[in-house]
């Protein structure tokens, strides 16, 4: 099992707003780097509005970086927070990528 | 399609998503048998030889419980001490202490305590946690509510408390007479002192420590 | 209602659920509203309906009626996908008279006799005073009995007729959530093993088996409503299940920092719980691109009409696949982690993200079903929002957003003043419940609710109405 030798700083008063706020942004930030990605894709908005996508997933590891340090986490909470946010990169990639496979395939089909 | 790729191939997906169910499935039973085995109530003869567990035996109303931080662990962990009174004994047997428990359990679910209270946090939030009430220093021997009771022991205040809430206003959101007779209410009290030697982690933090309100917002 | 367009038993059925869990849903609205009042007014119905009560009530009509709409949806759905009649539909019929039944019993009880001595007799026929699942072990035992019939039926339907995807997810996922419900029929003393087998019913219920119901039901409104395609909805399904069960399923662990559970929850929680919004957002993401693509595709075919066939189901639909994003996730994430949970565990921030990821997540996608079976059963082929459906969507999502940032402004003072500043105790507690915020808060809170309920009401009243209005094309 894991050792739980693990002291944990207590959070300082002033430091719950900016833990709610930027653990709120993370999912925000997240959520509008993936909307804007798939909407490019599907051809809703220009190419170059990408990079206004990329600039939001920045934002969302920065928020998440602070979070991170407000809350003192554990190292295997601060690896596990950059899994996730290296997951929410590729993501749209992930789900683009697979959902227009099959669109092609079945497109020839019919 | 020549190139149809295993990514897009739905039975790929199918077994995929039946193979991450069954391993985080399998995963989480063998965790439960390991929890399982450490949340196992203990025994009297654990707390009389020291042993720590998560949930102690019912004979821990016997001794004095203290919320003490543990520098190694990083948090506070309730203490187990020397003994202590309960109703006037110390020396209540395995088996009428866990005929106390067991009904003072029986008469939390009875009485719906969970609908207002919360219980290890989880409940509802319309009235105070009672995690760790029985180390709550507004109970102890300077505290309000002991003196609004009139009575002289801790266990002896709440029981009252317990069989006419209505009839002690502590707040305007009253706790409302719940029919529970005096067995029930030591019952109950018996409960809560258990419940509050069980090891939580930590939580609630600082129980009992700060005196004073720093009002800040 | 003459003209009755629906040939199937199955999906007549399916309204009758529908239609109970309409009523439930009213109830459930109209106890909290109750409750809310009893923040403000602590003497109103004092001894009479006290605030447990009223909880009971508003939390298990919630229960009741999201589990009656999804027995209603699966009957609506499974002749439209097995392609024939459901089996055993008497056996349904003569279940669903037994279940209204036993629901009746058991609100009566909790109303006028509401508690019990503490003896194995009140744990059996008035209540086992586990929230959400307080019904008394008989209502327990009744529900197996009801929900084993539901699930028969469900097999048998699926395995004789075509199984589709949609079908082969439903079935599984159904047998555990009628499973999971018997690991939260037993007693014991011991406290921290009476919540460890608590959270598997309550938790592996609504973030992972009622998941992957959503999952399934939006499949198959996107294959309904917009005629996305089935090939990819089905294979999206399929992702979705491993994403939802592989992150939910030990997400469990965010239940078990604090319960008596040994530390080793504590990663596994944050690790989980960090994974647990992806799937909500993929979720998103796969709803925004069907409609492009289908829509897309239409306009390249010249043809510049919507391809939604139910724009007030669709509406609910959509915004489900926000909800969910937002309740279950930016709200379930911002107190998981368990260094900010050990403050804000067991304040009104679960209330919040309680009541924004059940409303988002599960009470938008029913009420879409309702309006699907709305235009079904009355024949219509394009159904269009009338002015009563906008104004019901918008007043309730907007009174349970408003009621949501209320109640995390209450968790927010709790957590600095009753938690952080004053180590949660019987002091510490109230003096954050007199803080101005927190008082405020709650009144916000009861306007609010104020507002859902009349959203309620017009919602009601367009369901009734809305089929017979000519607007529709038909």
């Amino acid at each position: 099992m894991l050792n739980p030798a693990i002291i944990r700083p207590e959070i300082a008063l002033n430091d719950f707003l900016p833990i709610f706020v930027s653990s709120s942004l993370v999912l925000v930030f997240g959520g509008i780097y993936v909307g804007i990605y798939t909407a490019v894709k599907v051809k809703y908005l220009k190419p170059w509005v990408m990079v206004i996508a990329y600039a939001f997933w920045t934002l969302t590891s920065y928020c998440l970086y602070v979070m991170g340090s407000l809350m003192h986490v554990g190292s295997f909470t601060a690896k596990a927070l950059v899994v996730a946010a290296i997951g929410l990169f590729l993501l749209p990639f992930a789900v683009y990528y697979m959902e227009d496979n099959v669109h092609k395939s079945n497109e020839h089909k019919t | 399609m020549a190139n149809k790729s295993v990514w897009s191939d739905n039975r790929f997906w199918q077994r995929s998503a039946t193979w991450i169910t069954g391993f985080a499935s399998i995963l989480l039973i063998w965790l439960t048998f390991d929890t399982s085995a450490q949340i196992s109530m203990g025994t009297d003869e654990d707390i009389q030889n020291g042993v720590k567990k998560k949930v102690p035996g019912a004979t821990v109303i016997n001794y004095r419980i203290t919320y003490e931080m543990d520098a190694k662990r990083g948090h506070e962990v309730p203490v187990i001490g020397g003994k202590e009174k309960f109703f006037g004994r110390d020396d209540w047997s395995e088996e009428e202490a866990a005929a106390m428990l067991h009904l003072g359990k029986l008469g939390s679910q009875a009485k719906n305590c969970m609908d207002c209270h919360t219980l290890l946090g989880n409940g509802a939030y319309y009235a105070p946690d009672l995690t760790k009430a029985w180390l709550d220093p507004a109970w102890g021997p300077d505290g309000s509510m002991q003196a609004m009771t009139g009575k002289s022991t801790k266990e002896e205040a709440i029981a009252e408390f317990l069989q006419h809430p209505d009839q002690y206003p502590t707040h305007a959101r009253m706790m409302p007479n719940l029919n529970i007779t005096e067995k029930e209410a030591i019952g109950l009290v018996a409960f809560l002192k258990h419940m509050s030697s069980i090891d939580t982690n930590g939580f609630p933090r600082n129980f009992g420590k700060i005196k004073g309100a720093i009002n800040g917002k | 209602m003459a003209n009755n367009h629906l040939t199937s038993e199955s999906k007549q059925l399916a309204t009758w659920y529908l239609t109970f869990a309409a009523i439930l849903f009213g109830a459930q609205l109209l106890f909290g509203l109750v409750a809310a009042i009893q923040y403000i007014v602590p003497g109103f119905l004092y001894g009479i309906l006290d605030f447990s009560i009223a909880r009971i009530l508003h939390i298990n009509a919630l229960v009741v009626w999201m589990v009656f709409a999804m027995f209603g949806s699966v009957y609506w759905l499974l002749p439209d996908e097995t392609g024939i009649e459901t089996i055993g539909i008497k056996a349904g019929k003569l279940v669903y008279w037994i279940f209204v039944a036993a629901i009746v019993v058991v609100v009566l009880v909790y109303l006028f006799i509401q508690i019990g001595p503490a003896s194995d007799a009140t744990i059996w026929f008035i209540t086992e005073g586990r929230e959400y699942i307080e019904a008394p072990r008989w209502a327990d035992l009744g529900i197996v009995v009801v929900a084993l019939t539901f699930v028969a039926n469900l097999f048998l339907t699926g395995i004789k007729g075509k199984q589709t995807g949609i079908v082969t997810v439903l079935m599984a996922d159904m047998i555990a959530f009628a499973g999971l419900y018997l690991a939260g029929m037993f007693f014991t003393d011991n406290i921290s093993v009476d919540q460890y087998w608590w959270w598997w019913v309550i938790h592996l219920w609504v973030e992972a088996t009622w998941e992957v119901f959503v999952g399934a039901i939006a499949a198959y409104g996107l294959i309904t409503m917009i005629g996305a395609h089935r090939k990819v909805v089905e294979m999206w399904l399929w992702i979705e299940v491993a994403m939802l069960f592989g992150s939910g399923i030990l997400g469990l662990g965010h239940h078990y920092f604090w319960i008596g559970t040994p530390e080793y929850w504590w990663e596994i929680g944050a690790l989980f719980s960090a994974l647990e919004p992806l799937p909500l957002v993929a979720m998103f993401v796969h709803v925004l691109y069907d409609w492009g693509k289908t829509q897309g595709a239409q306009d390249a075919n010249g043809d510049k009409n919507s391809v939604i066939t139910n724009k007030p189901a669709f509406t609910w639909f959509v915004l489900n696949a926000f909800g969910n994003f937002l309740g279950a996730g930016i709200w379930g994430f911002f107190h998981t982690l368990p260094q900010v949970n050990l403050y804000t565990h067991g304040t009104q921030f679960t209330s919040a993200h309680g009541h924004l990821a059940f409303f988002g997540a599960y009470a938008t996608i029913l009420v879409g079903v309702m309006y699907l079976a709305v235009q079904g059963k009355n024949g219509i082929k394009v159904m269009k929002n009338t002015k009563t459906s906008i104004w019901a969507v918008s007043m309730i999502s907007g009174g349970v957003m408003g009621m949501t940032v209320s109640l995390t402004i209450a968790g927010y003072v709790q957590v600095l003043v009753s938690r952080a500043q004053m180590g949660a105790t019987w002091a510490g507690y109230f003096d954050g419940q007199n803080g101005l915020w927190f008082t405020q808060a709650m009144d916000w809170r009861l306007i609010l609710g104020i507002v859902t309920f009349i959203g309620f009401l017009l919602l009601a009243k367009d369901l009734l109405t809305t089929g017979k209005d000519p607007v529709h094309e038909r």
